[in-house]
C-alpha cells in the first residue's frame, strides 16, 4: 500500500475512473497544464489530453451547468471548483437543476456530477476564499455531501461519488491536500454514507469533519495522557449522514461533542446533534450535547484572527474535558 | 450612610456566634447601645447593642444561625435611607482594626469553594473553627437544605439507569454542575449498602454552650492525662462553723454560706502553698498562676457554665457566698458577662446535692485540676484516738490533676492540706 498526499490520492482516484470508464471527463479552471489551483489534476491533460480534462472559462455557473448537461446525455463530468467560495454562483444549476431532474422526471434521469471544491480557511486567503459551505449544501435533498479528512478517505470516496448516479458536492479542505497518509491501490472505493471511527474511546463522542479530524485525534491524544479516552467519528459524508455510528457510539459513552470549521449558526454539528438527541442515544447522555464551530463571523484575513476563528487542537481538548468531566 | 451592624467579637479567640434572639425587628427604630438581639458565643450570652441611632433593617440572619464574627447582620438605616444599593448583609465585613487581628475569613479549599458555588451554598452558614472547610463541609451542607421542589436535575442516562434499578432521583447526591445528578451518581447509590431502618429519635443542635463543652472536655481528655486521688473527710467541724457563720448572718438578708462556698475558701488558701495545682500546662512551660481564680461549675438548663470568683483566697467566705449567689443567678439567666467566666485557675464541682457519693471531673483546661465533691453523708467511723466506731458527717473528694503538670505526689499533698483544714477550719472561716 504506497503512501500518497491527500491530492495524489484523488488524482490517482480520477485516473483510475478515467481508465476505466470513458464516460469520465473533468473540467475546470486552470485544471489542465496547470493542474489546478491545487495541483490535483497536474499531468492528467497530458495522459488523457484536452477532450477530457477541459480548461474552461472562469464561470462556475457555466462549468456546472455544462456538467448538468453532459451528465443528463450520459457523461460523467467531474468538475472543480477552485475555491468552495464560489459554489455559491453555481446555486441554480446546482441546487434548482442538478438536484431536482431526477425527481421532477420520474426518475428517467439521472445526474451523475461530481462538484469538487476546495474549502476551509487557513492559507491567509481571506473572507471570500476561506469559507466552509458545506452546511449550506447539507440543505438542499437531492445532492450528497461527502467530506474527507484522509488520503485514504479522499480516494474511495472520490472513486465512489464519480459512480453515483447523483450530483455529489466533494469538499476537499486546503489544509489537508499535503497531508500524507497509506492508500491502497486500484478499486477501492467507500461507500457514500458510512462513517468512519478513527478512534475507539469510552468516555466521550467527537464528531468531527475534514480538517477538524486530525485536529480531534491530536486532541484525543492528549486527552489520552489525562485517562480521558475519547471516540473520534469522521462521518465522511454529511449527506446522507451515518446517524447509525454515531449513535452507537454515544449509547457508549453518554457524551457528544461535534466539531466543525462551519460556522456555528446553521451549521450541521446541529443536526448531528438533534438526530441523536432525538434517539435511543437519549437515554444513555451524560452530558449536554455540544458542539464547538467556527465563530459566526466572515473569516479574517490577520492569521490571528483567522486561527482564532475556527476550532483548535486546544479548543477541541478544553469542550472534550469538561463534558467528560462534567462540568457543564 | 447606613450604618452596617456586625457580629461583634468579644474575646480574641472566637470565630462565631448564634443568634439566640432577635431584641428587635426589621423597621423597628433603635437607639446607639439599646440591646438588639442576644447571641451566644462559646461561653456566654450577650446582649448586642446598636452602634448607631436608626431604623433597624435588611436583617440576613435569623435566630439559631451561626455567624462569623465580623459578619454584617443588619443594617442601621438613617432618616430617608433605604437599603437599595447596599451589600447584602452576609457579607463578611473588615475586622474591627485590633491589634493587627486579621479579618476572620473562612479558609476553604478550593474544590469545596468551586462546589458550593456550583450548588449555590453559601458557606458563611458553615460554622467556622480553624479547621479548613472542604468537600465533606459542603456535602453536609448541600444535605441540610431542602431539594428544591420538583424534579431532581439529572442527566438523561442517570434517569435511565434509575428508573432501572428502582433508584429514587430525590436521594441520590449529584455531582455535576448544580448538583445535576450524573448516571455514576446513580451506580453510586444503587450499589451503596442498603442504608438501616431510619431509628427513631431527635436530633439536638448543638448550640454555643455544647459544641464548647464537647470541643473542651474532648480536648482535655485527650491531651490532659488525667490523675485522680480521692480522700474522705469528717465535716464535723466544717457543718459547724457554717452552721455558726449562718447563724450569725440569720438577722441579714444575706444568702447562706453553702458548703460549696466554704470548699471555695479552704481550696484557695491550700493553692497559695501548692502552685502546680493552680497551673496551666502550655506548649512550651508550665504556667503557674499567681492569682487563685476558683471556678464553680454551675448547671444551666442545657449544659454547664463555670463562673470564677477571682482572687478567691483574698476573699472572706461571706464575701465568696454573696459572690457565688450572685454568679449563679446570672449563669441561670443567661446574664454572665465574659469577665465573669475567664481566667480560671481552678475548678470546684460539687454533684452532692444529687445524692452523688464519689466522682471524678474531668479538668476545665487549660487548668491543671479540678476537685469533684461528693454528697456529705452520715457514715459510721472509726473515732479519732479510739477504737470507738463513731457517726460522722462525711464527703467524699476526688481531685483530678493534669500528671503533665504535677505528680501523685504533689496532688496528695494538696489534698492533705485541703482536708487538715476542712478538718479545723476556723481560723481559715473566721
Amino acid at each position: 500500500m504506497p503512501e500518497m498526499s491527500y491530492a495524489e490520492a484523488l488524482r490517482s482516484a480520477l485516473r483510475e475512473e478515467m481508465s476505466r470508464d470513458p464516460r469520465v471527463f473533468l473540467m475546470g479552471e486552470d485544471i489542465g497544464r496547470y493542474g489546478g489551483a491545487f495541483g490535483v489534476t497536474f499531468g492528467l491533460m497530458d495522459e488523457f489530453g484536452p477532450e477530457r480534462v477541459r480548461e474552461t472559462p472562469i464561470s462556475e455557473a457555466t462549468i456546472v451547468g455544462a456538467a448538468l448537461g453532459a451528465s443528463l446525455l450520459g457523461l460523467r463530468p467531474v468538475a472543480e471548483i477552485m475555491f468552495m467560495d464560489f459554489v455559491l454562483l453555481t446555486l441554480d444549476q446546482l441546487v434548482n437543476q442538478a438536484a431536482k431532474a431526477r425527481f421532477m422526471f420520474g426518475g428517467k434521469a439521472s445526474v451523475p456530477i461530481v462538484v469538487r471544491m476546495a474549502g476551509g480557511s487557513g492559507t491567509g486567503a481571506a473572507a471570500q476564499h476561506s469559507q466552509s459551505l458545506e452546511s449550506l449544501l447539507v440543505h438542499i435533498p437531492g445532492l450528497k455531501v461527502v467530506m474527507p479528512s484522509t488520503p485514504a478517505d479522499a480516494k474511495g470516496l472520490l472513486l465512489s461519488a464519480i459512480r453515483d448516479p447523483n450530483p455529489v458536492c466533494f469538499v476537499e479542505h486546503k489544509l489537508l491536500y499535503k497531508t500524507q497518509g497509506l492508500v491502497r491501490e486500484g478499486d477501492c472505493t467507500i461507500p457514500l454514507g458510512l462513517a468512519d471511527v478513527k478512534r475507539d474511546g469510552k468516555d466521550a463522542t467527537i464528531v468531527a469533519g475534514g480538517i477538524m479530524v486530525p485536529r480531534a485525534l491530536a486532541a484525543a491524544e492528549r486527552l489520552a495522557l489525562e485517562g480521558i479516552e475519547v471516540e473520534v467519528i469522521d462521518p465522511r459524508c454529511l449527506r446522507p449522514l451515518d446517524v447509525d455510528t454515531i449513535v452507537r457510539s454515544v449509547r457508549k459513552t453518554g457524551r457528544l461533542l461535534v466539531v466543525h470549521e462551519a460556522c456555528q449558526t446553521g451549521g450541521w454539528a446541529g443536526e448531528v446533534i438533534a438526530s441523536v438527541g432525538s434517539s435511543e442515544a437519549f437515554a444513555y447522555l451524560d452530558a449536554p450535547l455540544r458542539r464547538l464551530a467556527g465563530a459566526d463571523i466572515p473569516i479574517p484575513y490577520n492569521r490571528n484572527l483567522e486561527q482564532a476563528a475556527v476550532p483548535q487542537q486546544a479548543d477541541i481538548e478544553r469542550e472534550a474535558r469538561a463534558i467528560v468531566q462534567a462540568r457543564i | 450612610m447606613a450604618t452596617p451592624f456586625i457580629m461583634p467579637k468579644f474575646d480574641m479567640d472566637q470565630e462565631n456566634a448564634t443568634i439566640v434572639s432577635w431584641l428587635k425587628q426589621e423597621g423597628d427604630s433603635v437607639q446607639q447601645d439599646e440591646p438588639v438581639l442576644t447571641v451566644e458565643t462559646d461561653k456566654v450570652a450577650i446582649e448586642v447593642t446598636a452602634p448607631a441611632a436608626g431604623r433597624l433593617a435588611a436583617i440576613g440572619f435569623r435566630e439559631g444561625d451561626v455567624v462569623p464574627v465580623t459578619t454584617v447582620i443588619a443594617y442601621i438605616l438613617a432618616e430617608g435611607e433605604d437599603v437599595d444599593g447596599l451589600p447584602s448583609p452576609a457579607t463578611p465585613a473588615k475586622a474591627p482594626a485590633r491589634h493587627g487581628a486579621a479579618p476572620a475569613a473562612k479558609r476553604v479549599t478550593p474544590v469545596a469553594r468551586r462546589m458550593a458555588e456550583d450548588l449555590g451554598l453559601d458557606l458563611g452558614q458553615m460554622p467556622g473553627g480553624s479547621r479548613r472547610l472542604t468537600k465533606a463541609d459542603v456535602e453536609s451542607l448541600r444535605k441540610s437544605v431542602p431539594p428544591p421542589p420538583g424534579k431532581a436535575a439529572a442527566t438523561p442516562a442517570a434517569r435511565r439507569l434509575a428508573r432501572e434499578r428502582a433508584i429514587d432521583l430525590r436521594e441520590v447526591s449529584g455531582s455535576g454542575p448544580r448538583g445535576r445528578i450524573q448516571s455514576a451518581d446513580v451506580t453510586r447509590a444503587a450499589d451503596a449498602p442498603h442504608a438501616p431502618p431510619r431509628r427513631t429519635g431527635q436530633e439536638v443542635q448543638l448550640t454555643g454552650m455544647r459544641r464548647t463543652i464537647a470541643e473542651r472536655m474532648q480536648a482535655s481528655f485527650r491531651e490532659a492525662p488525667h490523675i485522680s486521688l480521692t480522700v474522705e473527710t469528717d465535716v464535723t467541724a466544717l457543718e459547724q462553723a457554717r452552721t455558726r457563720l449562718n447563724g450569725r448572718a440569720g438577722g441579714e438578708a444575706g444568702p447562706g454560706i453553702s458548703l460549696t462556698a466554704t470548699l471555695v475558701r479552704l481550696a484557695a488558701c491550700a493553692l497559695e502553698r501548692h502552685p502546680y495545682l493552680n497551673a496551666s500546662f502550655q506548649e512550651d512551660a508550665i504556667y503557674l498562676w499567681t492569682e487563685i481564680n476558683i471556678g464553680v461549675a454551675t448547671a444551666v438548663p442545657d449544659g454547664l457554665i463555670v463562673p470564677v470568683i477571682h482572687g478567691a483566697n483574698r476573699l472572706s467566705v461571706t464575701e465568696i457566698a454573696r459572690e457565688l449567689q450572685h454568679l449563679t443567678e446570672k449563669a441561670q439567666s443567661g446574664r454572665l458577662d465574659l469577665a465573669d467566666v475567664h481566667e480560671g485557675t481552678f475548678t470546684i464541682s460539687n454533684l452532692g446535692m444529687f445524692g452523688v457519693h464519689q466522682f471524678r471531673a474531668v479538668i476545665n483546661p487549660p487548668e491543671s485540676a479540678i476537685l469533684a465533691v461528693g454528697a456529705v453523708t452520715r457514715r459510721p467511723v472509726a473515732a479519732k484516738g479510739g477504737n470507738q466506731v463513731v457517726v460522722r458527717p462525711i464527703v467524699t473528694l476526688t481531685l483530678s490533676a493534669d500528671h503533665r503538670v504535677l505528680d501523685g505526689v504533689r496532688a496528695a499533698a494538696f489534698l492533705q492540706e485541703l482536708v487538715r483544714a476542712i478538718e479545723a477550719p476556723d481560723t481559715l472561716l473566721e
